[in-house]
């Protein structure tokens, strides 16, 4: 879910600054944004490090990330941003991954998620020296000490501990990730394992320095933009509705006016997504199958394909909308980019895996955008809107389903609604994957409440809620027509 | 005598917006009881504070007639209990 907090700032004024480079013509000053952002003598960007060449470093590598480069991809270190910046732009298909650790930033975290604090007393008995099955606790001058070499974190020296004295420290990225894919290597670094990331972002929405990034894209699609006789096209997903304080109509206006040939909605490709759904879950039930789920969420199709095999048989082959609304580009426009705009990690992940989408950008990164260009959502006038496609709610928890149901004919529905992929949740559907239960569809988004909480919107979830219901046209509850 | 209304004025700009100004519009739900009914929310179009470097950091937020840079809800809360408290009541 979206947060605002120094962090997030931090990332959108870098995005705002690249942009404004790129447009001015000034990407070769690319450089000087970590000099910009933490000059000597000022107040310190990039919050409290230890001193202002660890802040450049930092910022530089949060810069590297947002051109696209996995960091720890680095060979060179004197090699310059621009240089990476042309690298970027020579287009070179992207490795695997999305998600990249900024390690400058990283490291600050505890070294065992068990911590004796000043409250031990050095007792007599000390329990949790006896209790450690793995001998990881010695007394020092008075005091507990855990050897975070030996400690497995199993917690029984804080069970143990009469005064309260050992309190558990989260690692908050290892602690959001559900599927145990972020990990310390042997710097002490945190390292994300790409065969089991499934790109729901929580460990960048988690950690609180701010070191897991994305990849971005943006600086190709700027290029792109600034091409002579190149079409550009945004599809803006439908989580859209609450991103800004302005109707669809005005975020649409406005990115015609940042250089996008034309937009398009992603709730046009969700009617086909939710048709052709309904009709697959009309045949494999027909066939005998017990079960569907829903495919649009790419945090969860990546989940059953890296975590629970068992369950992707039963994950719809139905097209997301965003694959949908990419074909309806390419017969309007059969020669431009195509650019998904969303609030989601994985859906870049999704769309190298498919053919027809050429970018993937945030909501911050089109924001960001907005402010480089100086492109005032204020200034346009607001047009009420005479049709609104239900299918908008496919942003929403239970949206996907309502709209599926609209144009289901088969038997009677018994649905389930999964909304975050949360660890608990992901053990639910492990058992669901046995088919042990009575659903015969299930619905299930990666961020609770769907993707309006998407890790990189503008608005935090509520905001993001209560200006979907005030603007989107489609308030929540109402069932799809 | 009525004491005036406290007016707040939220910058709608979508430079404020992005870099946290969305969290205001959780404004009227997130007011204390005991100053609902005391102030006016409104929004303001972009008056170019995040132009120059002079006024400090966006979001930018009048309460009556302060500047808040950096605003956040708790912050802006904070001025508002002040006006109510020791502001011009004529």
């Amino acid at each position: 879910m979206a947060q605002t907090n120094n962090a997030t700032l931090i990332r959108r004024e870098i995005i705002t600054r690249l942009c404004k480079l790129y447009v001015e013509n000034r990407l070769e000053d690319v450089d000087r944004i970590a000099l910009e952002m933490a000059p000597r003598n000022g107040t310190q960007a990039g919050g409290n490090r230890c001193c202002i060449h660890k802040s450049r470093a930092i910022i530089k590598y949060r810069v590297m990330a947002l051109l696209g480069f996995n960091v720890s991809d680095e060979t060179d270190e004197l090699e310059s941003l621009y240089s990476y910046a042309l690298r970027a732009l020579s287009n070179k298909e992207p490795e695997k991954g999305v998600l990249t650790v900024v390690d400058e930033a990283c490291t600050s975290c505890v070294k065992s998620n068990y911590v004796v604090s000043n409250l031990c007393r050095g007792c007599l008995a000390s329990h949790c020296m006896v209790t450690c099955p793995k001998n990881a606790i010695t007394m020092e001058h008075g005091q507990a000490k855990i050897d975070p070499l030996k400690c497995v974190g199993c917690g029984l020296c804080k069970e143990a501990c009469p005064y309260h004295a050992i309190i558990y420290v989260p690692i908050p990225c290892e602690e959001s990730c559900p599927v145990k894919a972020i990990y310390r290597n042997a710097e002490g670094v945190e390292e994300i394992d790409y065969d089991k990331c499934i790109h729901c972002g929580r460990c960048m929405v988690a950690c609180p320095f701010g070191a897991v990034m994305y990849r971005s894209q943006i600086i190709n699609v700027l290029h792109d933009i600034s091409r002579p006789n190149r079409q550009v096209i945004a599809m803006l997903a439908p989580a859209i509705c609450g991103q800004f304080k302005a109707s669809y109509g005005q975020v649409a206006t406005a990115v015609k006016k940042l250089g996008f040939t034309d937009v398009f909605e992603v709730a046009d490709g969700a009617v086909l997504t939710a048709k052709e759904e309904a009709r697959e879950l009309e045949e494999v039930l027909g066939q005998g199958q017990q079960f569907l789920t829903t495919s649009c969420c790419p945090a969860f199709v990546e989940l059953t394909e890296k975590q629970l095999p068992a369950l992707k048989p039963f994950v719809s082959h139905t097209p997301s909308p965003m694959r949908y609304s990419a074909e309806l580009v390419k017969q309007q426009y059969p020669d431009a980019s195509v650019v998904f705009i969303g609030p989601c990690v994985a859906k870049q992940a999704e769309a190298r895996k498919y053919p027809g989408i050429d970018y993937v950008m945030t909501f911050e990164e089109l924001g960001a955008m907005m402010i480089a260009m100086n492109v005032d959502l204020q200034t346009f006038e607001a047009v009420a809107e005479e049709e609104v496609l239900p299918e908008r709610r496919f942003a929403v928890s239970n949206g996907v389903l309502d709209s599926v149901a609209a144009y289901y004919k088969g038997p009677t529905l018994n649905p389930l609604v999964i909304s975050g992929l949360h660890k608990k949740n992901i053990a639910s559907l492990r058992r669901i994957a046995t088919g042990k239960h009575d659903w015969n569809m299930i619905e299930v988004m990666a961020c609770e409440g769907g993707c309006l909480s998407g890790p990189a919107g503008i608005s935090s979830p509520e905001v993001a809620r209560k200006l979907f219901n005030a603007q989107s046209g489609v308030a929540e509850g109402q069932p799809a027509s | 005598m009525m004491n005036k209304m406290v007016e707040v004025s939220i910058c709608y700009g979508t430079l404020c917006f992005v870099m946290g100004g969305a969290a205001f519009e959780m404004m009227g739900d997130k007011l204390p009881d005991d100053l609902k009914d005391k102030v006016t929310i409104q929004g303001m179009n972009c008056p170019g504070y995040c132009n120059t470097q002079e006024q400090g950091r966006p979001p930018f937020v009048m309460v009556n007639n302060t500047l808040i840079a950096e605003a956040n809800l708790n912050k802006v809360i904070e001025f508002i209990r002040k006006e109510v408290e020791h502001g011009s009541n004529e």
